[in-house]
Order: C-alpha cells, then structure tokens, then sequence
C-alpha cells in the first residue's frame, strides 16, 4: 500500500514537473523592429522618440501598405540623436510631437531594403513620403547625410539599418521650412526668427520658396545673428534690404547637397563670394567666409527641403 | 500526526502590469478544519528593472526604468466545515516606476498608481481524504473570484506599465493533490485555470510545493509557473502600447516560513524570483506578515 501511494506521488511530482516547465520556446524567435530598437542599449532614445512619437504599436506589427507586410528603418544611435543636442529620452521633449513623428517616417519605408540593394544614386521613398537618396563616399555608403554603419539586421516585420545622423526632411520650400522653425513647429522654441526676417526684409523669399529653384543653404541660428551684432529680430528688419540680401546670399550655392555629397573644399555663392569648407571629417564640415575669423559649424546639418538641402550652422557667414 | 490545524501560510498577491501575477497561489494544500481559521496582514516589495521581451531578457523598464511593486494585503481562511474553507485575499497595492521628470512631462505619465486592487475570494472544498497511516493523500478543488474592489481606472497606453490593475474580474479553478507524512513533510501540485471576463487574456497556472510543517515551524519550497492561452506579445504582433492585454508568461520560485511566537499569533516571511518569463519584469520580492490562527 504504502509502495503505490509513494509511486502515485512520484508520478503526481513528475507529470507537475513537466508541466511547471521553464518558459524557453521562445529564445529563437525574431523580435520586431520596435523589439530591436528596445532590447540594444543604442538605441535607447530612438525608444523614447517612438513612445513619444506614437510609432511604437506600428513598428510592432506588420506594415499594412506593403505585400511583404514589412518596414526597412534607418535608424538612428544614440550618438546620431545626441548631435543634435538629444542626449537622452528627457531632451525629446524640446521637439514638437507632430515633427517627431514626421522624422521617424522619415527613417521608414515599406518592404525589405537590404544593403545588396543599396547603391550610390538609388533613392528610396520614405514612409513620411519624401525620398531618400543614397551616396557612396570612400568605402562607406549614405543615406542623405548619414552613413549606414550596421546593416541587414533582420527583425520579425522587417530591416534595420543603424545610421549616425538623424535624417530630417520638411516636406516643403526652404522659405516654408524656416518658417516651420520659426513659429515653434519644429522645436517648441522658436528658431531661425532673424533669419525667416532676413529673408523677408531683403524680398529673396520668392527665390528660395521657388519650387524649380535647388540650393544649398547655411541657416544661422538666432544665437548666430546675435554673435554678428543683431541684438533683436527688430535689429534685422532695420537693416538696409540690399545690405541683407547681400549677406543671405553668401549663405547659398547653387545645387542642393547632403553633407556627404560635398567633395570640394571651396564653393561660390550666390552672391558671387566664396566659402572654404573643412576635410569632411565624422559626418561634417565647417565654413568659413572672409568676413568672419573662425570658421562655422553645423548645428543642424541635412534638412531635406522640397526645394534643396539646408544645413544650420552657428555664425552668420558674412562675406 | 501532524493536525490539520497547524497551518497555513500566507499568499501575497500583487498584480502589475509588465510584471505579475499572483506572486504565488493563495489556494494552500492545508484545510483548516471547522470553525477555526486565520487573519494575516502582510507588507511585501518586489522590483525589477529587467523585462523578460522577445527573445531575451532585456534591461530597463520601457519609460519607467524600473518598477517598484508593494502592496500590503489581509489574507483571511475560515473553515465553513471540515471540508470547505473560504479564503480571502484583499490588497492594497503601490506602483512606482522611475522615469525622469522631464520623460514623464513629455510623454503626460506619472511614475506612481497606489489603491485597494482587486478582491479575491475562495470556495474551497476538499471531498476526498485518503489516510495511509504515516501518510495522507488530499484532493482539494477551489473556485476563486477576483474583481475590482476600489474605483481605480484602467490606464491607457504606456501608463498602463504603471497600475493598480486592469478591472478584468477573472474566475478562477483549481485542483490540487496534497501529499503529506506524518513526519512533517508533505507536496502539493496544483492547477489553476483563470478566465478573464475582459481582453485580459486566460491563462493556466500550476504550482508545486514541498514542505515540512510541525507545531512550531513550517517552511516551504515553490515552484510556479503561469502560461497565458492568448494575448499578444509586447512588441509583436497585436500590441498597440496598451500592457494588460499581453500574453504573460513565468516560472517562478520562491520560499516561505513561518512561527509561531506567542500564543495564536505567528510570523511569516518569503521571498520569489522569476527564473524565466515572456512579457513580464524579472522581478525578486520579498513580504513578511503577522498571522492570526483561531
């Protein structure tokens, strides 16, 4: 009797066993998009930004406007996000939700673009719907201004592609993108203001708005007008028309260019003056005109522009 | 013989989002026999700032970073006859994440939901008693009920990592075998099923314990494991920010003892971890209560 009763308590203990087993089916299994980009540490805040940017429930499932029901994303590190001053998940917060959304469309596509497929010239419509290009400078390969440093990593509803610069496209005209900054669109502080009042005072607004027009623009920052002596966006309108059309247009050539497009060391500007640029050195150049001693550099660089490329930098390029 | 009477010991229950279920079954493989039962009060805390995602195990809480889970519970059982006991359970839970106040201004969250959750109540009833003399075999059935007792909402989105609970009434079954000897040491295995009356998915549970009870001490070991029969993953297919509706996956072990120290009145403590899971923190918690048998 008491032989049964130790052997019907074995089996009881053993058929629990097998059913108390541990949860390990799983460990083979593919995370999504939005998995891979929570599960690597660098990409913690392009985490943030897809919570804040309300994308974290698309990049989990299938893309519904592709066969393959997939995305490719070019995403971008930690580092790419802290050049522009996003450090950590918190900064975020200085960017308006809607253009945070917009930005991560932008790194997204539909089906799987692997890097076979890559090469320099193609494009690649973006989710966002503006296209991106692609670039071969040396050995490496860009997307707009930013090189793919990680390529092919395969996700349960698509592609991933680590980049190091953030991509940001407008959608719209360099005049209408400055604006965009200007009235806290972009930032929830206001940005460009003595520049959009340049542009307006010195009447080059239907030029750059042109939609057949294609520039490269360097977009001073208000703290750049400052370092050049505007005190106030009323200092700008004050200004002589000519004498700031004379200055807007050292700040653009003709051609718009990513950053790892621009090969030369010198260019002429619009205006008929000339910029010298630095080696392309991680992503980026400096620019220095003759009126200024200590070259510039980029603060924002490679904004996509409907109507060509610009790059924010920190002192006004005076001629 | 070890009496019928001697035991018990208390369940904590806590219920959190990417986190738990119950920490471990308040259904116990001991009857209290008529008229006679107990109140506890318990304080526990379990924290984890790793998420078991797909397909590993992943460090930091999504927004939160990590998150704090303590709860202080009543856990009552009172023998309706020698073969029914009621059980109840009722806890008052605190959730706390830890997410920077600048995040949580960006993304409208708050780091803390605290609140009485949601109230459990046990029929159990034990029809069949086998006694091999050095040794006894019981079989217990229990039906459970949990549902919401205090006006807590369900919280949407990202906040829903951070909450008292998601107002699913679930009905819960159980059958059990306990297996003891006369010196003390026993096993018991169970298995539960929960039926959740929201999106909440269903789920099944199993525990097995080994133990030794005596007059003056008791200690026990646990395994428990709980598989959910639907639900989406996190970050997969399905999920849309919103946590309660994920598929919630564990193994988990755990301890508990238990004393007397002065005459009806008796100290428990334990402490689980998680070994293995699917949507859920990888949490360690401990509890310790007072127990009053009568």
């Amino acid at each position: 009797m008491k032989n049964i009763t130790i052997k019907n308590a074995f089996f009881a203990a053993a058929l629990m066993l097998t059913i108390v087993s541990c949860d390990s089916e799983y460990k083979d299994e593919t995370p999504s998009i939005a998995g891979i980009a929570v599960a690597n540490p660098n990409f913690s805040t392009l985490e943030g930004a897809a919570v804040q940017g309300g994308v974290v429930g698309v990049l989990s499932n299938s893309n519904p406007n592709d066969p393959s029901g997939h995305y490719t994303v070019f995403a971008p590190t930690n580092d790419a996000f802290a050049r522009l001053g996003l450090i950590n998940t918190g900064t975020l917060g200085g960017l308006q939700n809607g253009f945070l959304t917009n930005t991560l469309l932008y790194h997204v596509s539909n089906g799987d673009l692997l890097a076979s497929q890559i090469s320099n010239g193609g494009t690649s419509k973006s989710a966002l719907g503006p296209n991106r290009r692609f670039i071969s400078r040396g050995n490496d390969l860009y997307i707009n201004g930013s090189k793919i440093i990680l390529t092919n990593v395969n996700a349960s509803n698509g592609t991933v592609h680590a980049i190091d610069k953030v991509m940001i496209a407008t959608g719209v005209d360099i005049v209408q993108s400055a604006i965009l900054l200007q009235t806290a669109k972009v930032f929830k502080a206001p940005e460009l203001t003595f520049l959009v009042a340049a542009v307006v005072k010195s009447g080059l607004a239907p030029v750059l708005a042109d939609p057949n027009a294609n520039f490269t623009i360097y977009a001073p920052t208000d703290a750049a007008f400052k370092l050049a002596g505007f005190k106030t966006v009323q200092d700008v309108s004050n200004a002589p028309a000519e004498v700031l059309a004379q200055v807007l247009l050292n700040h653009a050539i003709a051609g718009g260019k990513f950053t790892s497009e621009q090969t030369s060391t010198t260019v002429v500007t619009a205006g008929g003056g000339s910029l010298t640029y630095s080696p392309f050195l991680n992503g980026t150049f400096t620019i220095k005109s003759g009126g200024i001693t200590k070259p510039a550099n980029m603060v924002i660089p490679d904004i996509q522009c409907s109507n060509g490329i610009v790059h924010v930098i920190d002192q006004v390029l005076i001629p | 013989m070890i009496k019928k009477q001697l035991l018990f010991i208390l369940a904590v229950t806590t219920f959190g989002y990417v986190n738990t279920a119950h920490s471990q079954s308040p259904i116990s493989g001991f009857m209290q026999g008529k008229g006679k039962g107990n109140v506890s009060l318990s304080f526990s805390s379990e924290k984890y700032d790793e998420v078991y995602f797909i397909p590993e195990k992943v460090q930091g809480v999504p927004v939160f970073n990590e998150t704090k889970i303590t709860s202080t519970s009543i856990y009552a059982t009172y023998g309706i006859s020698n073969q029914v006991d009621v059980v109840l359970v009722l806890p008052y839970v605190t959730a706390k994440g830890n997410a920077t106040p600048e995040v949580l201004m960006n993304l409208d969250l708050q780091n803390e939901r605290k609140g009485f959750q949601d109230a459990s109540v046990f029929i159990k009833y034990s029809p069949f008693y086998f006694d091999f003399g050095s040794s006894s075999l019981r079989l217990i059935g229990a039906l459970g009920l949990k549902t919401p007792l205090g006006n807590y909402k369900v919280e949407e989105g990202f906040q829903s990592i951070i909450a008292i609970g998601n107002r699913s009434t679930t009905v819960s079954t159980t059958g059990m075998a306990m297996y003891k000897t006369n010196s003390g040491i026993f096993a018991s295995a169970q298995l539960a099923g929960n039926y959740a009356s929201n999106n909440v998915p269903n789920s099944y549970a199993t525990e097995l314990k080994i133990g030794f009870a005596a007059k003056s001490f008791y200690g026990d070991a646990f395994i428990a494991n709980q598989k959910s029969t639907g639900g989406v993953d996190i970050f997969g297919p399905g999920f849309t920010g919103f946590f309660p509706i994920t598929k919630v996956n564990y193994t988990k072990i755990g301890l508990n003892l238990y004393t007397p120290i002065y005459k009806e009145l008796g100290v428990s403590v334990g402490a689980s971890t998680l070994v293995a899971g699917r949507n859920i923190g990888n949490s360690t918690g401990y509890y310790g209560g007072l127990v009053y048998k009568f």
